[in-house]
């Protein structure tokens, strides 16, 4: 089930919603175990929904994890231990491997090697990639003792496959919503941020992503040969607003509806595109994938605490997985690698360079990394890549511009202004100034858009889902 | 007031408006067929296990519940309104152009050459087994082009008319495309819907008389057109669903003249070439020749003997009728409908004074002029 649909707004949502808060009325002591109960229920209803049958496959991957959790806890020996955690990871990166990468590997060793093996052309389980990640760094943390083993099975597994994150993140480690497993609440301000939250977060996707979308969708349709210099940039500047609306929108969500009930979820975009230098993009970008593979890959391989090549090296090991965890094909790989490359260089001189010189040079620099990026991530085959890029450059001998590109200039021109200001601080820092003002004139202008705002963006959406020509969603192939 | 009551109260009217929709969504009843979007909209999925694991029944579930949304056509009516307020000028296929027209959105990347060869080949066969001409009628986008919006893209059909004069040769080509150019700031085409009109027709028919040098005992005259309906909403409204000035239907006179006998698929007879009835629904330009028929043969009560073999999409419907005066019999066939070899059907019909007509719009003609 995605969120942007009828079926989430109007039925899953308030039936779920009205099971959950009716606890509210019996004493807290059973409560807790009732919320718990109709979480976990509702949180497996979303996955079947759209996931019949693998549903089964998160519920052998939460009673794995729990049950290596809980013998991690209860050894002594060290190399047991050790045993046991390598044990959990290996079913995990193999459940992993099987549905992701399995297909990716056939396909390479058959075209390295000329052998013929079949592909098993199984479909990619949603979220799989989210939630093995997350029940990895359970077992890791119990491991390390960083956090408290999980006795009662009811709240690891409401961990492991908690809706609002469950299918496109942000990754919620162990250790970000230990306590509120077993206890949290929400206060009515909370809420009342986790509504707006979310309302914001399901426009972000559907009225500028989806809409933004279009314009990729048309323009990449076209010919990169013939297409001209405009309408390349301005087709993957589209690509690169709707992936972040998209993302960003989809994390509002997940963190609106964990402030709901109770969770407080990490953040996971904060403005990417006023990145100055790329080691700032990404800590801008999919923050919590970042801090994910900084925690368990970077640093347990020694980080920068082992000399400048050994962090190249570990450098270019979190930059691969990176890369291909966004999808099993090579041109992810290669994605992954050119951000290496490119904090490689920042490590080494580029960040000082940059540090020297006005903000602006940073950004067009961080832009063009970017956005060349994005090409490779979203064109995927060679050549496709290698003539977009050509397109962008004005390497293809087409025009600077035609009456193509111009036409969906003006067609898309409102919206794509609103994306890039959208893209920015801006809005946040207008929300911020009225909600410091103390007049009274501003406190109830305040309260009026809070209400208002929020109820013209969830009709708006409606609208926009009702008429769902084009409503994607992106993260199949994470 | 304090900021907890206040967001107590953002949280229930949000809340509020949800509940709302979803009680009135459930209160109200199944539609079977949208009007607004002339088709049939999802009904309720049947449980079934296969259905359940596979995910179909979801699929068909969640059709279900958007297609019977509460207010599922005002929802899309805003959504139109507010992609106009943000200044885009297509809405779902239509340009919404200059002086109240809406024209059908054409890409050039969807007509291929290959398609244009395939087209080209069925094409020259019957011109050379049959002696055929070729009228096509290029669409509005094409000779209306300073109504588009500014730079909008659209499949350039010359390119098109260029190559089907060199295949066929001008004594069988037909150049409808200038005469209309012509006369491209008249009413040729209508407003509201994807046909041109009967004005637009005239010009047609005389281009294929200038071409083909036939007298008619009949002259029509352009100033006698009589409307038979001033509220027709055609199929690009039908699209767009927001308010648009209504076109009117005209209609020549002077092909009321003479009582004719129209057959339908063989069977279905009447004495008129208009067909009232369509005139109280919404597809109105069903009015000529009663909208679509694989077969229609029509006996015009001009005995002179000649007889015309028309292949023909529905642009031919308001210009057969000024074709009448010329031939005695006219046969009309629409090759969506003909599934067997078309030697079969044509050969029995042809004789020394049967001439073979061609006639589509240029987007029918590649999207559907096909036959074995």
């Amino acid at each position: 089930m995605v969120f942007s649909s009828i079926l989430f707004l109007f039925r899953f949502l308030p039936f779920f919603m009205l099971c959950y808060f009716l606890t509210y009325v019996i004493p807290e002591r059973s409560a807790r175990r009732m919320r718990n109960v109709i979480l976990l229920l509702g949180s497996l209803v979303f996955y079947a929904w759209g996931e019949p049958v693998y549903v089964l496959l998160m519920l052998f991957s939460t009673v794995s994890d729990y049950m290596h959790g809980r013998a991690i806890d209860a050894s002594q020996s060290q190399r047991v231990r050790a045993g046991l955690l390598i044990s959990s990871v290996c079913i995990n990166l193999f459940i992993l491997g099987f549905f992701k990468y399995a297909d990716f590997l056939i396909l390479t060793v058959n075209s390295l090697a000329g052998t013929h093996f079949q592909t098993m052309n199984l479909p990619l389980p949603i979220g799989i990639s989210f939630y093995t990640f997350q029940t990895m760094s359970y077992t890791i943390d119990v491991y390390r003792g960083k956090a408290k083993v999980q006795r009662n099975f009811l709240d690891f597994a409401v961990f492991v496959t908690l809706f609002p994150q469950l299918i496109a993140g942000p990754i919620v480690k162990y250790t970000d919503v230990e306590e509120s497993l077993h206890d949290r609440g929400a206060d009515v301000e909370t809420i009342s941020y986790g509504c707006c939250r979310f309302v914001t977060g399901l426009a972000k996707k559907v009225l500028l992503a989806n809409n933004i979308g279009l314009l990729w969708e048309e323009i990449s349709a076209m010919n990169f040969g013939g297409m001209s210099t405009l309408a390349a940039w301005m087709g993957i500047g589209a690509y690169a607003l709707q992936i972040y609306f998209d993302f960003s929108g989809y994390s509002d969500m997940a963190i609106g509806l964990g402030a709901i009930l109770g969770f407080r979820f990490p953040e996971n975009f904060r403005y990417p595109y006023v990145s100055a230098s790329i080691t700032e993009f990404w800590r801008r970008w999919h923050i919590s994938l970042g801090s994910w593979f900084r925690e368990y890959v970077y640093i347990p391989l020694g980080g920068n605490r082992k000399g400048l090549p050994r962090q190249i090296f570990n450098i270019l090991v979190v930059w691969m997985l990176t890369g291909i965890w966004h999808g099993a094909g090579w041109n992810f790989l290669l994605w992954g690698l050119w951000f290496g490359f490119f904090l490689i260089l920042e490590k080494v001189f580029l960040g000082k360079l940059l540090g020297y010189l006005p903000r602006v040079f940073g950004w067009i620099y961080s832009m063009l990394v970017v956005l060349t990026g994005w090409v490779m991530f979203v064109v995927e085959e060679p050549n496709g890549i290698f003539s977009y890029l050509q397109a962008m450059f004005h390497r293809n001998g087409s025009e600077w511009y035609d009456e193509r590109a111009l036409y969906l200039l003006l067609q898309y021109g409102v919206i794509l202004i609103v994306g890039a200001l959208g893209a920015t601080p801006l809005t946040g820092q207008i929300g911020r100034r009225l909600e410091q003002s103390g007049s009274g004139l501003a406190i109830a202008l305040r309260r009026l858009l809070k209400k208002v705002i929020p109820a013209v963006l969830l009709l708006a959406s409606v609208a926009y889902i009702v008429d769902a020509s084009y409503n994607p969603f992106l993260y199949f192939r994470f | 007031m304090d900021e907890k009551q206040d967001a107590g109260l953002t949280v229930a009217f949000l809340c509020t408006i949800l509940l709302l929709l979803l009680l009135a969504d459930l209160w109200q009843p199944d539609r079977k067929f949208s009007e607004n979007e002339n088709r049939l909209l999802a009904s309720r999925p049947t449980l079934e296990k296969s259905a359940l694991l596979s995910g179909k029944f979801m699929e068909d579930y969640e059709t279900y519940l958007t297609d019977q949304f509460i207010g599922r056509d005002n929802w899309i009516e805003l959504k139109t309104r507010s992609e106009i307020l943000l200044q885009k000028r297509e809405v779902g296929g239509v340009y919404l152009c200059d002086d109240d027209y809406l024209i059908e959105q054409h890409l050039p990347e969807d007509f291929p050459q290959e398609l244009v060869d395939r087209r080209l080949e069925l094409l020259s066969r019957l011109v050379e087994g049959y002696g055929a001409r070729v009228m096509l009628v290029p669409t509005a986008d094409n000779v209306l082009t300073d109504k588009l919006p500014d730079f909008a893209p659209y499949y350039d059909q010359d390119l098109l008319f260029a190559q089907v004069r060199e295949r066929v040769g001008e004594e069988a080509y037909i150049d409808v495309a200038s005469k209309l150019r012509e006369h491209a700031g008249e009413e040729i085409y209508y407003r509201t819907d994807h046909h041109w009109t009967s004005l637009g027709a005239y010009y047609g028919y005389l281009a294929w008389k200038e071409h083909t040098g036939m007298l008619s005992p009949v002259s029509y005259d352009p100033g006698k057109l009589c409307a038979v309906t001033d509220d027709f909403l055609g199929t690009l409204y039908s699209k767009i669903n927001l308010p648009s000035r209504e076109d009117e239907i005209r209609i020549f006179p002077e092909t009321l003249q003479r009582p004719v006998r129209v057959t339908y698929d063989y069977n279905v007879r009447k004495t008129s070439l208009y067909e009232e009835s369509y005139l109280e629904g919404k597809n109105q330009y069903g009015y000529f020749l009663d909208d679509n028929h694989g077969f229609i043969e029509i006996e015009t009560g001009y005995e002179n003997g000649r007889e015309l073999f028309v292949l023909k999409d529905s642009y031919a419907n308001c210009l057969v009728p000024l074709l009448t005066a010329h031939y005695e019999r006219i046969y009309m066939v629409d090759l969506r409908y003909y599934n067997g070899r078309l030697s079969q059907l044509l050969d029995p019909y042809m004789g020394e004074s049967t001439d073979v007509l061609v006639l589509y719009d240029c987007i029918h003609f590649l999207e559907d002029f096909k036959y074995y």
